[in-house]
Formats: structure tokens, sequence, C-alpha cells
């Protein structure tokens, strides 16, 4: 009796060899996965100063005349619009989104499938080939499947010495994370344009935009 | 002992059996040897339409062979017909060899640079012998190749073929369908013309919508803020080298799990809940050698006839649009046609929801079916619901596909609708395709078409006036110019502006179109 109960095999919850494997699979399993890390950051496109995707500095001559139509510029990607009196009374703005008179540097991509929007100048507004969403010069959709506002990049003016005079800053009304447009100051001689940090517009999805 | 042994065993038949005998054999083991197991008296004894001896000594090859081994030894006649299968897969199968091999050929005369890419194309086409044809065909081949994997997939549905024990062989079908739209989307940018350009720019903007992992997928794909001489690499090597590699093992994984489970008889032809499809009783077999072999390979020619004869006689061409341009999204840009009921879905709201967490929900239902839908009969009769569900899928994915075209729902200011029907920034249009000669020199205005002095001219005038009446609502009063000059031998200047009162008197941008006595738009 006692001998037989000696010979049943003791099965241990987990054996030296079992544990040992498990070790080893966790290691390869974390040694992949660090490959697979340098592998996406290998991957990742490298962007450099000067050139989209760093600063880019335009004098302020090349900035339009307020409320005149915006001014493409292509190395930036931006369409650069001056808001001016005109565009605070356009009945079209919806209310939801304040408008302040000044430059913005609107990305020129459209918010809806990437698509390069233009500029009607017959209806006085932004118009996408594509998918047909319709913005204002704000920056603020009026139409189409778009669900956001235009993205736009952070801008600062600076004097002939390169101190910065000002720097656009978000608009603080509620629920709206856009940046106002920033009033060219006196003595700017140069416009930077940040193209790293694009600002998303915000959400707008009713017909006719609004929140 | 010997360090090696050499023996040359013809030389030993010659000794015995003579020169002719001796040739004779060694040609014989020779071909055996190849064919895994047929000699020739048996190669004769198939080609002169012989019953197969007992036991079939054609099935060797299916056990000691490479290429066989990957098909059935023998099929059930009732599958041998055009119903069930429509030979839907196999045609897929050939046309992912054809891709290749076509892809291949067109690779010796191709770049992927932005700078170079287009002009390779236009060498293929105007320079290249046969380069026309061969990039007809590898399109068409694409396009033809992802009907035939969605007819298949939805012929796998309606047979119920998808049931049990085959699930997993359609979890593998949807893993293809997936790879075949990438491969087909990832070779529409290789041309590098504006319908490439925009196109993908359009894709990957919807992958740019993912929650999360959004901005970075995006940047992955494209290599670049905007698709550049990085994006157009990087969707290069997936089309030549990434995504086949994939295909190709997922073809022998499906293909695998047809030989494991047979292919699955007509609905009718067995009993409710009972999979006879391995069972094939000896005087119901159809041997692979030769006839299933021969069955398909008469498919493949036809195919093949079939798709010569449409990029030849039948006038079907890839398309060719102007050279890339990153600062010009054409008007009307859409999504291949796959991808069209989901430029449809996306213009019905909310891109994360429409283009990727509804669309992804979708597809992981499609993968997963089999495992949910457990009804154990294959019967028609006995899956109304799924049958019906099917019909209506096919119904809202026909009208989701209509509306992803610019036909639905894409307005821009009606002025530009107008010269854009014109002169399609897409495609050629009726006016660049109007013979040179057609054009007379002079100032024209739309309503005045009767009064054209050529018949080529009045059509264009017409469809001119035609399409201002359709938006006279927003066109009030309007007048569509259209003045011709010839600006130097040879060549045609058509300048077309609108006017129209709107608060006061409106002019649009003018559309100036270049027209060249060769530029044989017309053909």
């Amino acid at each position: 009796m006692t001998a037989q109960a000696l010979q049943t095999p003791v099965v241990a919850p987990l054996s030296r060899r079992e544990f040992l494997y498990y070790i080893w699979g966790a290691s390869m399993t974390l040694f992949m996965a660090q490959m697979g890390g340098a592998i996406l950051w290998f991957s990742f496109p490298r962007f450099k100063e000067g050139e989209f995707g760093g600063i880019i500095t335009v004098p302020v001559t090349d900035i339009p005349a307020a409320d005149s139509g915006p001014k493409d510029l292509p190395d930036a990607r931006v369409w650069l619009v001056n808001l001016g009196a005109g565009r605070l009374s356009d009945p079209r703005q919806p209310a939801d989104y304040p408008v302040q008179t000044g430059v913005k540097a609107l990305y020129k991509i459209c918010v809806h499938l990437g698509c390069l929007y233009k500029w009607a100048p017959a209806n006085d507004r932004f118009e996408c080939p594509c998918h047909g969403s319709k913005y204002l010069a704000s920056g603020s959709r009026v139409d189409g499947p778009a669900r956001r506002n235009l993205d736009a990049f952070p801008i600062e003016f600076v004097d002939a010495d390169g101190k910065v005079l000002a720097s656009s800053a978000p608009t603080g009304a509620a629920g709206v994370n856009e940046n106002a447009a920033l009033e060219v100051p006196k003595g700017a001689v140069a416009l930077r344009i940040n193209t790293a940090f694009r600002v998303e517009g915000a959400s707008n999805t009713l017909p006719g935009g609004g929140l | 002992m010997a360090l090696f042994k050499l023996h040359v065993p013809i030389l030993d038949d010659i000794k015995t059996k003579g020169w002719r005998s001796a040739l004779v054999a060694t040609v014989d083991q020779t071909v055996e040897r190849i064919t895994a197991g047929i000699n020739v008296g048996e190669i004769r004894s198939i080609l002169r339409g012989d019953a197969p001896q007992r036991p079939n000594p054609r099935v060797k090859p299916h056990a000691d062979g490479f290429w066989m081994h990957m098909r059935p030894t023998f099929f059930h006649e009732q599958v041998m017909s055009l119903y069930p299968t429509f030979r839907l897969g196999w045609l897929t199968t050939y046309m992912l060899v054809f891709e290749t091999i076509t892809g291949l050929f067109l690779m010796l005369w191709y770049t992927p640079s932005p700078d170079i890419a287009y002009t390779n194309m236009l060498s293929l086409l105007s320079n290249v012998p046969f380069g026309l044809f061969m990039r007809d065909l590898h399109r068409l081949g694409a396009e033809l190749m992802v009907m035939l994997v969605l007819l298949h997939m939805l012929r796998t549905f309606v047979t119920g073929s998808y049931k049990k024990p085959r699930q997993f062989t359609w979890f593998t079908g949807g893993v293809l369908l997936l790879l075949t739209l990438f491969l087909s989307f990832s070779g529409y940018l290789l041309p590098w013309d504006q319908l490439a350009l925009w196109a993908v720019t359009i894709g990957a903007s919807m992958a740019e919508a993912t929650p999360v992992v959004g901005r970075e997928v995006n940047l992955l794909v494209r290599g670049g803020a905007d698709i550049g001489a990085n994006g157009l690499l990087r969707f290069y090597l997936l089309h030549v080298f990434a995504l086949p590699l994939i295909a190709f093992i997922f073809v022998g994984v499906h293909y695998y799990k047809v030989i494991i489970h047979g292919h699955s008889l007509p609905p009718g032809a067995e009993k409710v809940g009972e999979d006879t499809a391995r069972k094939v009783p000896m005087e119901r077999r159809m041997y692979f050698l030769p006839d299933v072999m021969t069955r398909e390979l008469f498919w493949t020619v036809g195919w093949l006839a079939l798709m010569v004869f449409m990029v030849t006689w039948g006038g079907w061409h890839a398309p060719l649009e102007p050279h890339a341009d990153s600062q010009i999204t054409p008007l009307h840009t859409t999504a291949p046609w796959y991808f069209l009921w989901l430029q449809g879905m996306l213009k019905l709201g909310d891109k994360v929801f429409f283009g990727v967490i509804l669309p992804g929900i979708l597809s992981g239902l499609l993968f997963v079916m089999p495992y949910l839908e457990v009804g154990p009969s294959r019967r028609y009769a006995d899956r109304r619901v799924g049958l019906s569900i099917a019909a209506l899928t096919v119904v809202i994915m026909s009208l989701l596909t209509f509306m992803g075209t610019p036909y639905y729902g894409v307005s821009s200011s009606p002025d530009q609708e107008v010269l854009t029907t014109l002169a399609p920034q897409t495609h050629p249009g009726l006016l660049r395709g109007t013979a040179y000669d057609e054009l007379p020199v002079g100032d024209w205005v739309a309503s005045g078409w009767n009064n054209a002095p050529s018949q080529g001219l009045q059509a264009v005038l017409q469809l001119y006036n035609k399409e201002i009446e359709r938006y006279s609502d927003e066109l009030v009063n309007a007048k569509g110019k259209m003045s011709i000059t010839e600006i130097q031998a040879g060549l045609k200047q058509v300048t077309m502006q609108l006017e129209w009162e709107d608060n006061g008197a409106q002019a649009s941008e003018p559309v100036i179109v270049y027209l060249h006595r060769d530029s044989g738009y017309e053909h």
C-alpha cells in the first residue's frame, strides 16, 4: 500500500523545465517587441528645420491686405489669411467660433480626407474638390462632410533683431480649442510659421456650421 | 573501400538491351522522376483518354510531388459543372499568378521615383513594344481579381460553404480579400499621375482617422507629411514585395484547407448536417489527372483570351491622368471603385465612425461570421434570413458605391461644375475629345450652339448650354463664353468663362485648355 502510493508520480504545479521555457519565451517576446519598436522608429519619416515640418519664416510683405483673398504659401502648405472687420460681420460665420481680426496660417489640407481645398473667389470661401467641404476665410466649416474647422499652425511675429513681438494663443472661447488670429504688431518684419505643431480645428458638425 | 562509386545505368542498359531500348528506358525514367510518378506510357494513356488502372497510378504525383500535393486527388463529379463553384476561386488564383508575371515584366521599365515614374509610363506606352498591352493586362487583371474575389466570397456565402468544418477556410479567404484590395490599391500610386496621388491621399487620410494611432500610421504609410518620394517607394515595396509574399502564404493556407475538407457539394446533394465531400464513392470520383486539370486549363485559357480581347478589340485601357501635382486636387477625385462604398459612407458623417469604426466592425463580423452563424443546414429553403441579409448587403453596397461617386452630394460652385464637365481634370472629356479641325477659331456662346459651323463644336456648345441650364437657379442669366484661337500652327487655345448675375455681374475664373493637332485625345 505504502509502496504503491510512493510510486504515484507527484505532479509539481510548475516544473523547473516548464518555468525556464516560460522565462525564455518571455525574454524572446520582449526582444521581439524591442525589435518591433526599433523597426517602427527606423521607419518614421524625418523632418528637417526650414522644410515643411519645421519652422518656416516669411516676410510680412507676404501677408495679404485685410479682408482680401488668402495668400497661397506652397512651401509651408499654408493659406495665409488676414481677417479684417469685413470678416467679423460675415453673416455666414457660425456664432460658435468667435472671429478676431488678424492673421491666421491655415493648413492647406482639407480636414475631411486630405485633399487640397481651393479658394473660390466667386463664393468667397474655401471649397474642397473631392467631397465638397466648404470653409470661410476664418477657417470655420460651413458645409460638407468635414467634421471640424480647418487646422492651423502656430505663428509668431519677429522684428529685425529676431525678437518675438507676438505669438498666437488659444481663443479662450468655451469648447473651441483653436488659436486666435494674430494682429501684425508694429515693427514686425517677419512671420514665423511652426509647421511641426498643427492645431486641430474645433469640432464642427452641424449643417451650416456650429458645434 | 572505394571513396565513391559512379554508376551510369544507361551504360549497362546499352550493353544488355542495345541503343534504342536503353534510350527509351532512360527517357521514361527521367519523365517519371520529373512528374513524380507518371511515365511516358501513362502520359500517352492519359492523352488517349483511357480509363485509369486500379489502383490508379495517376494519384502518385499527389503523394510524392510538390506541385500536385497542393491539389486534391479527386473531386466529386457534382462540383465539376459550372454550378456550384463557377470556377471563381481557381480564376482568382490564376489572376494572382498572372499579376505576378505581368508585374515582374512591368518592373523592367519602372523606377519608383517621382522624378521619373511618370516618364516611365509614357515611355512604356509609346516606346516599348507591347508596353501598352502589358500595362493594360496588368491593370485589367487587378480589377478583375478584385471582382473575382468578391464574387467568390458571395458564392461561398450563398451555397453555405463557409459552414462547419470550413469556417477557417472562410477566415483565410477574408484575409485574402483584404490583401487583394491592398495589393490593387498600392498599385494605384505607382504611375504617379493625378489619379494615383489623390486616390491614395484620400485612402491614407482614411487611415489617419483611426483613433490614437491614426497620425502615426499615416506617417508610416506616407513616409512624410504628404505623399512624395518616400511614400512612392513605400507603396512600391508593399506592392511588389510585402503584400504578394503574404498573399502567396495565405493562398497556401487556403488551398491546404480545401485539400483537408474537400469541395463542398451543392447544398441539396447531401443530408442536412452531413459533410460527405471527402467520402466520394468510386463511381462518382473525377480524378485531378487528367480531367480536373484539363478543365482548369481550359478556363484559364478562355479567361486569358477574354482579357486579351478586352484590351485589344474591346478598347479597354488602363487610365493615365496628367502628372501628379501635389498642389492641385482635381475636381471630383474619387477612391478606386472598390472603396467607393467607403467614400459613400464618409459622406454620411463623422469620418472616425463612418470611415474607421463602422467598416472595422463590419469587416470584423465578416471574418468571424462562420463561427457565429452556426445553423446546420446549407439548403436555400432553410436559410431565408441569411440569404436575405446577403441580398440586402449587395443592394446597400451598390447604393453606397453610387453615393461615393461625384454624382451624389459633392458640389463645388456651379460655375466650376459647368466648366469642369467640359474640361474635366480627371479624364479628357468631350472638348478635348473633339477633332482639332472641328473647333473653328472665333468667339462662341453656349446658347448659340445651333448656329455653330461644325458638328463637333455644336456638340460641345450644346453640352455647355445643357450644363448651364442645369444650374439655372444659381446661375441667373448666365452666358457661357468660349473663345478659340490658334496661338501657333497646330496649337489652339480654348478659353471658357461664365458670366452671370448674382447681386451684380459675376464672372468665373477663366478655364484654359490647350489642344494640339496631334494630341490624339479623340482616339
